[in-house]
């Protein structure tokens, strides 16, 4: 009986939600999906629209029970297709709200999966979502629905299209505005080679504001192979959609040109006399209607068109993106066609769709944690500490009180970075250029030339995009740009695709960069102060996610600048060593209390600094001590590197000293929990104090640990 | 993007009667009021309405109907329509002057709500620039979109049928691009 007590309330909610239904629409009949005893089902179709209880129990599914994969689709009704819709929709939100991980994006794009699967013939036909946030009923779809209860956890489903996961996922994505590139790759290859299917790469408005994008379009227009992009535009080009106090306005012109395409009423009105006037002549008028057409496209202030124009693709649009007919009309038309050449297909989305607490959300539920479905609140548990990202951005506003040529720069991800806060508090200090890593770096360059004292936060592995920018715009020329790298090191559940395992090997090896990291939130809000003091050369600071450890923090949590090159031993010893990086140095201090209990008592020192390295320190290790291990959560050619340099050339490796340097594997590692990846990364204490022991010839105790 | 809520009375009604009876969820719910029946609305309505046909101006644009410059920002907006709303409120207005005031505080409210989304803003921006000053604002939200979504569905056709007409002719010899040239050596 409570199953359908709740069942009914849930009901009653949603009809609140929804509201009752316009009254222009005519009546059609109630279509019963499934009736239970109450004679109410949870999905249903009322009037025009689908709606959907979401009731947190999982949700009936009759048509999308009988899609494994796409080939399944290809008899459906339109009709049939806006169920398959409304329970694809149901689906996702029961999924992610068990899981975690992104929902709105989703939501937003299941019609256009829907589509996409019912008119093109995966996977000979290929699909390409950029970034892949959004490919959660994609992964439905294709032969995945029964694993969906394991994405983005250890061993199950990636967050993201995998091409080692499915054939049906054409290329691997997770940084953005890729997919047009790699479709046109695919296009061209498929000319090449003579075959005849189709390429559609999937793009929002969001990722339009790469470079990359432009450069693809424009060779795409240049090359004229057959290609379809379908530009999702659902006005949110900032992640995560919102600033504190509400949605984020769209960032940057070409939002506006968006805007003005979806709204040009002087179109229409021309193209009524132009139809008016063919009606009333007859006859060849259709040419003189189709000259008018092709002036009036032209005359138009939306720039927008012309300028897809310009770059070679045609454009068609802009299109309901959530109604399944249209979109089918236009797909199978375009297919339909032998010689389209590229092809932008303009949709209008609404991120969060169907799910109305995601609509209503400020920032439309993007990314969650597990949640309730019925009213959408997450179950965000209170950590004892702050996120490091909140730390960082607090030591930055304290620094930018006392100092008014501090500004912050980042790349469309002011949630991320925590530059939400910054923003508030100096709204016109603060820069979200787009995601546009390259131009931000070059950007803050140019700042920092006119004596603005620029911090640029971007994520370790998406500054990967402006390497070239670090070097040759801003270390070449000693230029103090500040770089705070967030998500440093294994990052969880996003996996490899946005792990920071190689920013202390590219930055450490650059001249002029002075490099650091923090050990632990009090640590951060120092190099913070420490980074706006260096005002000669340019620096960087990494920290990984996740939470602090609970130190006490610095008064007002203004830092205190520390000396440049200089670490700090955290726990004296002997016989051995152990040097951590970052925020390595707790794991250290973890393998060290353990092997207490084997009757060592090894040395912990925090390094700080990479470059310049600490010689003092590093050389009182190695001359007092037997066995000296560095580690730290980056990948080979990092901070054990530079060290080893340091001692080979002092000439510390030629006595005593066993040296080993712990750095991430030399592959990949999975999404998984943080835990499960530093365990197979090999870097928990317990791997630190096997490492002393073995060292220390005593293997069996060692292989104990492990 | 809105929630298509309807407003009671959805059939044709003559102009003065559209605006919007207080339901818009941000903008005038600040005041939560719904527009009084008066009759000097309907003599002032008509005006108003026939100003619309003629196409020409009444007057002010919206902005100088708050009082301020054409690129103020959203704060500026918020606060004038605030000051105004105040001063011109039915409930405080002069008894003799109620029927002026209330036909301003409507237009108010229309300039309010169009000039603080930003989508119709920009709208309204362009059509000003074209001296179509009261064409959208009298509009209804849902109308717009309504009309907005047909005419998306003719001009996407029209898109359709032009590009179907250019890619029968677009492999001809002519056409030395690299993927024309692929295409008609698969075609072979």
């Amino acid at each position: 009986m409570a199953a359908s007590v709740s069942l009914m309330a849930a009901h009653a909610g949603a009809r609140r939600f929804f509201g009752s239904p316009s009254s222009s629409f005519d009546a059609r009949k109630k279509f019963r999906v499934r009736a239970d005893k109450d004679g109410k089902a949870m999905i249903r179709k009322e009037k025009n629209e689908w709606k959907v209880d979401y009731s947190g129990e999982k949700p009936a599914t009759p048509l999308l029970d009988t899609i494994n994969y796409p080939i399944h689709m290809k008899n459906l009704s339109v009709q049939e297709l806006e169920q398959l819709a409304a329970e694809l929709r149901a689906d996702v939100v029961y999924t992610v709200s068990n899981t975690g991980g992104h929902l709105s994006a989703s939501l937003g794009v299941v019609e256009l999966t829907v589509a996409l699967h019912h008119v093109f013939n995966t996977p000979e036909d290929r699909i390409i979502w950029d970034v892949g946030h959004q490919a959660y009923s994609h992964k439905i779809l294709t032969g995945r629905r029964s694993r969906m209860n394991t994405i983005r956890q250890t061993s199950g489903l990636a967050g993201f299209p995998k091409r080692d996961e499915s054939v049906y996922d054409a290329f691997g994505v997770g940084h953005s505005s890729t997919s047009i590139s790699a479709g046109l790759g695919m296009a061209v290859a498929r000319d090449l080679l003579g075959k005849k299917n189709h390429v559609v790469s999937v793009i929002g408005d969001g990722a339009m504001t790469a470079g990359q994008a432009y450069e693809a379009m424009n060779n795409s227009g240049y090359l004229d192979s057959n290609l379809i992009v379908v530009l999702n535009d659902n006005k949110q080009v900032s992640l995560p959609t919102a600033t504190l106090d509400g949605p984020a306005t769209p960032v940057g012109a070409l939002s506006g040109a968006l805007t003005k395409l979806q709204a040009s009423t002087k179109f229409r009105k021309l193209r009524e006399a132009a139809k008016s006037i063919t009606k009333q002549i007859g006859g060849p008028t259709h040419e003189v209607a189709a000259k008018v057409d092709e002036y009036a496209r032209g005359m138009i202030s939306a720039s927008g068109s012309t300028l897809f124009e310009e770059l070679g693709l045609y454009y068609i649009g802009p299109v309901d993106g959530h109604n399944v007919e249209d979109l089918v009309t236009i797909f199978q038309k375009v297919k339909a066609m032998p010689a389209p050449g590229p092809v932008l297909i303009h949709i209008v989305t609404e991120k969060g769709k169907g799910y109305p607490p995601a609509e209503a959300a400020a920032d439309k539920m993007h990314g969650v944690v597990k949640f309730d479905p019925k009213t959408g609140k997450q179950f965000k548990s209170k950590p004892s500490a702050l996120a490091y990202t909140q730390y960082f951005a607090e030591a930055l506003i304290q620094e930018a009180e006392v100092d008014d040529k501090i500004v912050a720069i980042h790349a469309a991800m002011g949630g991320g970075t925590g530059l939400n806060y910054f923003q508030k508090r100096f709204p016109q200090r603060c820069f979200d250029v787009g995601i546009a890593e390259q131009h931000a770096v070059t950007f803050a360059a140019g700042l920092a030339t006119e004596g603005l004292k620029p911090f640029c936060a971007i994520y370790s592995s998406f500054l990967q995009r402006g390497y070239d920018q670090v070097v040759h715009d801003v270390d070449l020329q000693k230029i103090p740009v500040r770089f705070a790298l967030d998500r440093a090191g294994l990052v969880g559940a996003d996996g490899p695709t946005h792990c920071g395992a190689f920013d202390i090997t590219y930055m450490a090896c650059l001249p002029n960069m002075v490099v650091m990291a923090p050990a632990d939130e009090a640590e951060l809000m120092h190099m913070v102060a420490t980074a706006a003091a260096i005002d000669d050369r340019p620096s960087c600071f990494r920290f990984p996610r996740g939470c602090g450890i609970g130190v006490p923090l610095p008064l007002n949590n203004k830092g205190i600048p520390l000396e440049i090159g200089k670490g700090r031993i955290l726990m004296g010893g002997n016989r051995v060593a152990l040097l951590g990086y970052g925020s390595m140095v707790q794991t250290c201090v973890k393998a060290a209390d353990s092997l207490r209990n084997y009757g060592i008592t090894p040395t912990v020192a925090d390094a700080r600094f990479c470059k310049p390295l600490d010689a003092e320190l590093i050389r009182t290790l190695a001359n007092e001590h037997e066995i000296l291990i560095t580690v730290e959560e980056g990948s080979i050619g990092g901070f054990g590197s530079h060290v080893s340099q340091f001692l080979s050339l002092n000439g510390l490796l030629d006595g005593h000293l066993k040296l080993r340097s712990m750095v991430l594997p030399d592959r990949y590692i999975d999404h998984g929990s943080p835990k499960d990846q530093i365990e197979e990364a090999g870097l928990s204490s317990r791997h630190i104090a096997a490492t002393v022991l073995s060292l220390l010839a005593r293997p069996k105790e060692a292989l104990h640990l492990l | 993007m809105r929630c298509g809520v309807i407003l009671p009375g959805a059939s044709m009604a003559p102009l003065h009667l559209r605006h919007r009876a207080g339901a818009s969820g941000s903008g005038a719910g600040a005041l939560g009021w719904t527009p009084v029946k008066n009759p000097g609305l309907r003599a002032a309505g008509l005006k108003t309405r026939a100003a619309v046909e003629e196409g020409g101006k009444v007057g002010a644009s919206f902005y100088d109907l708050l009082g301020i410059s054409e690129g103020g920002s959203l704060e500026e907006i918020k606060r004038a329509y605030k000051k105004m709303a105040r001063k011109y409120h039915p409930d405080v207005s002069p008894p003799d002057l109620a029927g002026e005031y209330t036909r301003r505080f409507i237009e108010l409210q229309e300039a309010y709500e169009t000039l603080s989304d930003p989508g119709r803003r920009a709208m309204y921006d362009r059509d000003l620039a074209r001296g179509l000053q009261f064409a959208l604002s009298s509009r209804r939200r849902f109308d717009q979109e309504l009309e907005e979504k047909a005419a998306w569905r003719n001009r996407w056709q029209d898109q359709l049928e032009t590009l179907k007409m250019r890619s029968m002719q677009r492999d001809s010899m002519e056409n030395l691009s690299w993927g024309a040239r692929m295409r008609r050596q698969r075609d072979e």
